[in-house]
């Protein structure tokens, strides 16, 4: 019996905790809201030197060939600095998927760029009504030649204006409702006929946008995966990349019970520390028992996704469903422990709401993932439908 | 990380399995776990069981070898809570004398002890109970006020305690006194290892919520004791109730896997009960909320798998046990008020007109001390807040 991290991780969360504050911790964040973009680069050429962006991606092509539990210290860390970017997009998306079904050119051209820190990918799936089930996927590519074809739209689509390819799932055949005629194209973002919509959201630290591809063109070496084939694929990499957002919730919800607990202890009403009244400590004892339930889950989603054991999709929604809501209700929790002051802009208190918020619906509300955990243990038949808009 | 059991857990699982399937009450294991009502053979069916367990060496299979135990290691005794929990093992009658007594007695009793009492405690013939507790000492246990006070070669005690479970059937009673009064509530407090068998002791059962009569009053009135009798030195006895709870060294073990079960009974009720010809499992709000369960449940297990891995790296259990404790007691109320709710109008029919299995509503009222028993959540929220979080000290008078 070991239910923790190893030396190893345990090292890596420590050196991702300095490496952050060292480039300013909570004013990553705040700098990237402001619209400084090089925040983004800096850290991200700061994460590759340090080896994490290659943590699971094999030693043939420049990363570590490590499994997803070693990318949880990592990701908690990123989330109690609200870190920007598409860090879970690449690495506990992209780049699993590629290692499992890229071809040897995809390995070749994009493993060793995401490992050095020097490539970014985002996820662009959601359609018109914003669910996610097989019926929702209808943006065409038609073949032509040797290239697909890809014309329609794809909405909230997180960091397109930053990465460098997105995964696009797209309908290549099949009838217009099934599993079966859905493939997933690797699309390089420096081409023409793109166009990006950026949407103003709660969360500035996680821009989104609508994509629009017109008549795009891209050479069908860049499918990922068998055509027709890609929903599947596509079902594997989301529970890794929420696996993969767990963790970093469940960063954020440490961190805000430490703060919690720091103001508690310091700000003085009646003459004494208001942690000293039962109606605010005890309000952080439940933050920090939804804690630990949370970091509990949540590790043992990424167990899960590392040895892709049989309770992968039943592990990660579980995570999911607890985590989001519980990431909520602190953060939340947080500002009412601080009072006025955790109502101003000034205080960080509401990036820790807005981040959870925006990561609550996320690639399946804390329902999908009830009823997908349901569907999984079969209580019921129902395919559960994502609600996200 | 690691789930999976070593070979010799595994073996010793099987172990405990194979006896458990030969030894369990007739019809146990298929379902049939009614433990009698009356309190006569109540006592007769506990301590028949404790009985077989001391039979095949598993009444106290932490306990030291030449004691009579196996020397289980906390994994061994993790699986056996696990094993325990998964048949759900009729209660154990002497847990005070197995679990608490005896270990303490081992660490720190004297020889006179050892030879006394040890042997009786393991086999069951003579059940412990633990005299804790008083009418104006719950929570705030250091204030109790039953004193013990020195004549000749006496020690004459007098006072009350409360919530002592199986006091009505125990030979012995684990006793903390008052011996001196200096002003400061933890100390001047002394052990007693007191006969239940003599005329200044008197018990009164407690009727509970549930109708059950497993708690007790107990009224001593000029109870004697002797030195030999004292657990640790005199007046320090409040050190020696801390050594005692340290021989809890799996913490919410049992609870915690006994609600892995319930939870999987829970869905087993879902999917029994029916609403408009179809099982509540089917209807999407039930399945959302069994959902929540699952979650909370699957937490609950590998929060304690964390804490024990502290435990075993660290080599003794941390305050994190009362998180366990927190969150256990407060997750089994919630499932089965949820079991009440599934059966609708007939939820409250009980006993032997209950609507499914009398056990549901026996156990929803039980789960109402689980929150009270063994320090209250309120207790259990300021440990975690003032020993894990560091936040301030309640005010203590």
């Amino acid at each position: 019996m070991d239910f923790a991290l190893n030396e190893e991780q345990l090292m890596f969360q420590e050196t991702t905790r300095q490496f952050l504050e060292s480039k300013g911790d909570l004013t990553l964040p705040r700098d990237y809201m402001n619209g400084n973009k090089q925040v983004l680069e800096d850290l991200w050429n700061g994460l590759g030197s340090l080896g994490f962006m290659g943590i699971n991606i094999s030693e043939t092509y420049g990363g570590l060939g490590l499994g997803a539990l070693s990318l949880v210290p990592i990701l908690e860390e990123m989330g109690r600095s609200v870190v920007p970017g598409p860090y879970p997009e690449t690495v506990a998306f992209t780049a699993p998927l590629l290692e499992a079904y890229g071809s040897v050119e995809q390995k070749q051209k994009y493993l060793p760029e995401i490992a050095a820190g020097h490539r970014k990918f985002s996820l662009a799936l959601l359609e018109e009504n914003g669910e996610l089930s097989p019926a929702d996927i209808q943006l065409k590519a038609e073949q032509r030649g040797n290239d697909y074809i890809l014309q329609g739209k794809k909405l909230l689509v997180p960091y397109a204006d930053i990465v460098d390819t997105l995964i696009v799932p797209v309908r290549t055949g099949g009838t217009s409702q099934g599993e079966y005629g859905i493939s997933l194209i690797l699309v390089d973002c420096k081409q023409p006929n793109i166009s990006k919509q950026e949407l103003r959201s709660m969360d500035e630290t996680r821009k989104l946008f609508n994509v629009e591809f017109h008549d795009v063109a891209v050479p069908s070496t860049q499918l990922l995966g068998a055509e027709n084939e890609g929903w599947a694929i596509l079902d594997q990499g989301l529970n890794y990349v929420n696996a993969a957002f767990a963790s970093t919730m469940v960063g954020g919800i440490e961190r805000v019970v430490e703060m919690s607990t720091e103001y508690a202890k310091t700000r003085q009403q009646f003459g004494q520390p208001i942690g000293r009244f039962q109606a605010v400590k005890h309000r952080i004892v439940d933050m920090k028992l939804a804690l630990e339930s949370s970091r509990s889950l949540s590790y043992y989603a990424s167990w899960a996704a590392e040895n892709n054991a049989e309770e992968l999709a039943e592990a990660v929604s579980m995570a999911r469903s607890f985590i989001s809501e519980a990431y909520i209700k602190a953060a939340g929790a947080n500002i009412q422990n601080h009072g006025g002051m955790g109502f101003t802009w000034e205080f960080d208190c509401h990036l820790f709401l807005k981040r959870a918020r925006s990561l609550g619906n996320h690639l399946g509300s804390p329902e999908y993932h009830r009823e997908k955990v349901a569907k999984e243990l079969g209580w019921s038949d129902v395919v559960p439908e994502m609600m996200m808009l | 990380m690691d789930f999976a059991y070593t070979e010799s857990e595994l073996a010793f699982q099987q172990e405990l399995r194979a006896w458990l399937e030969e030894n369990l009450p007739e019809g146990w294991l298929e379902g049939k776990r009614v433990v009698p009502e009356n309190e006569d053979q109540k006592a007769v069916f506990l301590r028949d069981w404790q009985r077989k367990l001391a039979e095949g060496g598993w009444a106290g299979i932490s306990w030291p070898k030449e004691y009579g135990g196996r020397g289980a290691t906390l994994m061994e005794e993790v699986i056996y809570e696990e094993e325990m929990a998964r048949v759900k093992a009729p209660p154990v009658l002497n847990i005070i004398g197995t679990a608490m007594v005896g270990p303490t007695i081992l660490q720190i009793g004297t020889d006179y002890q050892k030879e006394r009492y040890i042997p009786k405690i393991l086999n069951g013939e003579e059940i412990w109970c633990q005299g804790y507790s008083e009418p104006n000492a719950g929570s705030d246990l250091a204030a109790i006020q039953t004193r013990a006070v020195k004549k000749g070669d006496k020690w004459v005690i007098n006072g009350q305690k409360i919530w002592t479970s199986y006091a009505h059937l125990a030979d012995r009673c684990f006793l903390l006194a008052r011996t001196e009064n200096t002003g400061k509530k933890h100390e001047g407090i002394t052990a007693f290892l007191v006969d239940m068998h003599q005329e200044g002791v008197e018990t009164r059962t407690i009727r509970s919520i549930n109708d059950r009569r497993d708690f007790n009053e107990m009224f001593f009135n000029d109870a004697i004791a002797y030195d030999e009798d004292i657990v640790g030195e005199v007046n320090q006895g409040w050190k020696t109730s801390l050594t005692l709870l340290s021989h809890e060294r799996v913490g919410v073990a049992r609870q915690t896997f006994r609600l892995q079960k319930q939870f999987e009974e829970l869905v087993e009720l879902a999917q029994l009960l029916k609403k408009n010809g179809r099982p509540l499992a089917a209807d999407p709000l039930v399945r959302q909320n069994l959902a929540i369960f699952r979650a909370k449940t699957k937490a609950l297990l590998f929060n304690y798998y964390r804490h024990l891995t502290n435990t075993i790296r660290a080599g003794r259990p941390g305050p994190e046990g009362s998180m366990d404790k927190l969150a256990s007691s407060e997750l089994g109320q919630e499932m089965l008020a949820y079991a009440m709710s599934l059966q609708g109008a007939a939820g409250t029919l009980w006993k032997e007109d209950a609507f499914v299995d009398q056990n549901w509503q026996q156990e929803y009222l039980r789960s109402f001390a689980y929150t009270i028993e063994g320090g209250t959540s309120e207790i259990q929220k300021n440990i975690v807040a003032e020993r894990i979080l560091g936040l301030p000290k309640d005010i203590k008078y």
